[in-house]
C-alpha cells in the first residue's frame, strides 16, 4: 500500500515585540520629573487646586481628566508657573521639578518654561511666520543663529511631531497654510525644537477630526520615549489611549492617581468610578 | 453598594436589557437540565423532545446577548464596572448555551434508555444531578446578587462533583461487567454523568465571571487551595 504523503502545516513563528513601548507598560525607569508636595493655587481667595501631592513619574504619559471647573487645566498650568500671567494669583506648597522646587524665590520661570514646553488646546502658529519660522522662534530667541543648527533642529523638530514629509517642500509658506492638525503637529514641533524636557498638553487633540486626532495621539506615544508628558483630556478613551497614569480631579482635589489600566478596569475611589463610567450627576 | 443611575439613559437600559437577556438564559437553561434529568429518572419521552427543542431559544438568546454586548461597547465604550457587566454577561451567555447543549446530550441519551427495559441503576445518577444544579443555580445567583463569597466557594463544590463523577465511573464500570448484555445502556449512564460533571465545570465559569464582574478580580486557573 502506497503511503499518503503527509505535508505538516508550517508553524506559525511567534510575533516579534513591539518597538515602541505601548501605554500601561512600565518605563524602564520610574524616577519621578515632579514631586508634587501639598499643592494649592488659589485665583484672589477662591482655591482652584487644594492640597494636591503627586508624583509624576518621567517619560511616560500622565493624562489628568475630570469634570470641567476641578481644576485640571490650572493644576498642568502650575507645572510651568503658566499662573505668574495672571493676577491674583497664589501659590501654597511645593512643585519639585527633579528636585528643584520651580516655586523658589530664585527660580527663572524663562528657564522653568524652557524645560517645560506646553501645547495648547486651540493651534497657535505665529500667524505672520512661515513653517520654517514658527520651529524656529523659541531657538532664534534664546540666541541661535548658526544656520546649519537651525536647519538641522527645524528637520529633526518636524520629523519627531510627524510633519516633516507632510511640509519640507512648503516650509516658507504660512503656518496659518496648513490643516487644523497639521498646524497642531506644527506648534507640537515648535514646542519641542527648544529641547524641553516635559511637554505639556492641554486638550491637543480637542478641536481637531479623529484622523488627526489619532495622530497627535501617534506621536503623544512615540514622545514619551524622549519627554515626559502631561496632558489635560476630556476624552476619557483618549486617556485611556495614549496615556500610562490617569489622574482624577474633582473640585480642585486630586481624587485618585494610578495606572491607567487600573483606573478605567477598577478604580479604588467611588467618585472616580461614578465619572468614568457616566454617573455624575 | 447602590450605584447612581447613568446620566445617559439609553445607556442604562442597555445594560438593564443585557442582563435580562442573560438571566432569561439562565432560566431557560436551569429549566432545560431539569426536562433533560425528567427525561432519564421518569423515563418521560416527551421531556426529551422539549429539551432539544428547547436549546433552539437559547441559542438565539446567546446570539441576541453576543450583539447587545458588542452594541454597548460600540456605541456606549463602557469602562470598569459597566466593561465588567458587559464582557462577563457575553462569556456567561456562552457558559449558558454549553450547559443547555450538555441537557440536550443528557436527554438524547435518556430517550435512548427509555426505549429499553428499565435499568435500575439509572437512579445513581439522582445525587449527582441535584449537586450540579444546585451548584448552577448558586452560580447564576451569584452573577444575579453579585455575591462574590458564593461565587468563590463553587471551585470546591464543582471538584466534589468531579469525585462523584469518578465514583459513578467506577460503579457503572463493575455493571458492565456484570450485565454485559446491558454495555450500550450503561455507556450512556457513563456519557450523562460526564455531561453533569461538565455542568459543574461551566458553573464554576459562572462563579468566576461572577467574580471578576463584582471585583474586577481574574480568580480562573490560580491553584484551587487559593480560591476555595
Amino acid at each position: 500500500m502506497i503511503e499518503p504523503s503527509i505535508t505538516l502545516p508550517t508553524m506559525i513563528e511567534p510575533a516579534s515585540p513591539a518597538q515602541t513601548r505601548t501605554p500601561q507598560q512600565p518605563a524602564e525607569s520610574a524616577r519621578a520629573a515632579f514631586n508634587v508636595r501639598s499643592l494649592s493655587i488659589f485665583y484672589g481667595e477662591k482655591a482652584a487646586i487644594r492640597d494636591v501631592t503627586i508624583d509624576i513619574p518621567e517619560k511616560t504619559v500622565t493624562a489628568i481628566i475630570g469634570p470641567s471647573g476641578c481644576g485640571k487645566s490650572t493644576f498642568l498650568r502650575c507645572l510651568n508657573r503658566m499662573h505668574d500671567l495672571v493676577p491674583n494669583t497664589r501659590v501654597e506648597g511645593e512643585a519639585l521639578f527633579y528636585g528643584s522646587n520651580i516655586y523658589a524665590p530664585d527660580s527663572d520661570p524663562t528657564i522653568i518654561r524652557r524645560k517645560i514646553g506646553m501645547v495648547f488646546q486651540k493651534s497657535n502658529p505665529f500667524p505672520t511666520m512661515s513653517v520654517a519660522d514658527n520651529v524656529l522662534v523659541g531657538l532664534r530667541l534664546n540666541g541661535v543663529r548658526k544656520r546649519a543648527v537651525l536647519n538641522q533642529r527645524l528637520e529633526k523638530s518636524l520629523r519627531m511631531a510627524a510633519l516633516w514629509d507632510e511640509v519640507k517642500g512648503d516650509l516658507h509658506k504660512p503656518g496659518m497654510s496648513l490643516s487644523g492638525g497639521q498646524q497642531q503637529r506644527l506648534c507640537i514641533a515648535r514646542a519641542i525644537a527648544v529641547e524641553p524636557e516635559v511637554l505639556l498638553m492641554d486638550e491637543p487633540a480637542s478641536a481637531l477630526d479623529p484622523i488627526a486626532t489619532m495622530k497627535v495621539e501617534e506621536l503623544i506615544r512615540e514622545l514619551c520615549t524622549d519627554y515626559t508628558i502631561v496632558i489635560v483630556t476630556h476624552n476619557m478613551q483618549q486617556a485611556g489611549r495614549v496615556s500610562d497614569r490617569t489622574a482624577f480631579f474633582y473640585m480642585g482635589k486630586l481624587i485618585e492617581f494610578d495606572a491607567t489600566e487600573r483606573i478605567f478596569s477598577n478604580p479604588k475611589e467611588k467618585k472616580t468610578e461614578d465619572y468614568i463610567t457616566g454617573r455624575f450627576g | 453598594m447602590l450605584m447612581p443611575r447613568h446620566i445617559l439613559h439609553e445607556f442604562e437600559h442597555a445594560l438593564d436589557a443585557l442582563r435580562a437577556d442573560v438571566l432569561m438564559m439562565a432560566s431557560l437553561t436551569d429549566r432545560n437540565l431539569q426536562n433533560a434529568m425528567s427525561c432519564l429518572l421518569d423515563r418521560d419521552v416527551e421531556m426529551c423532545a422539549i429539551a432539544v427543542v428547547d436549546e433552539a431559544e437559547i441559542d438565539a438568546l446567546e446570539k441576541k446577548v453576543d450583539a447587545e454586548g458588542i452594541n454597548i461597547l460600540l456605541r456606549f465604550q463602557p469602562v470598569a464596572s459597566d466593561l465588567r457587566q458587559v464582557i462577563s454577561a457575553m462569556k456567561l451567555s456562552s457558559n449558558l448555551e454549553r450547559i443547555a447543549d450538555q441537557g440536550v446530550k443528557i436527554a438524547e441519551r435518556a430517550r435512548s434508555l427509555a426505549m429499553e427495559p428499565m435499568l435500575d441503576d439509572a437512579v445513581a445518577l439522582g445525587p449527582m444531578f441535584v449537586e450540579a444544579t444546585t451548584l448552577f443555580r448558586d452560580s447564576v445567583r451569584a452573577y444575579a446578587d453579585a455575591d462574590v463569597a458564593l461565587a468563590r466557594g463553587l471551585n470546591a463544590r464543582d471538584r466534589e462533583i468531579d469525585a462523584m463523577n469518578r465514583q459513578i465511573a467506577r460503579e457503572l464500570t463493575g455493571c458492565m461487567s456484570r450485565n454485559p448484555d446491558r454495555i450500550e445502556d450503561y455507556l450512556h449512564l457513563l456519557f450523562i454523568a460526564r455531561y453533569l460533571e461538565r455542568v459543574g465545570d461551566h458553573a464554576k465559569n459562572i462563579g468566576e465571571d461572577a467574580v471578576y464582574a463584582a471585583e474586577a478580580e481574574d480568580i480562573r486557573h490560580i491553584k484551587n487551595s487559593l480560591v476555595a
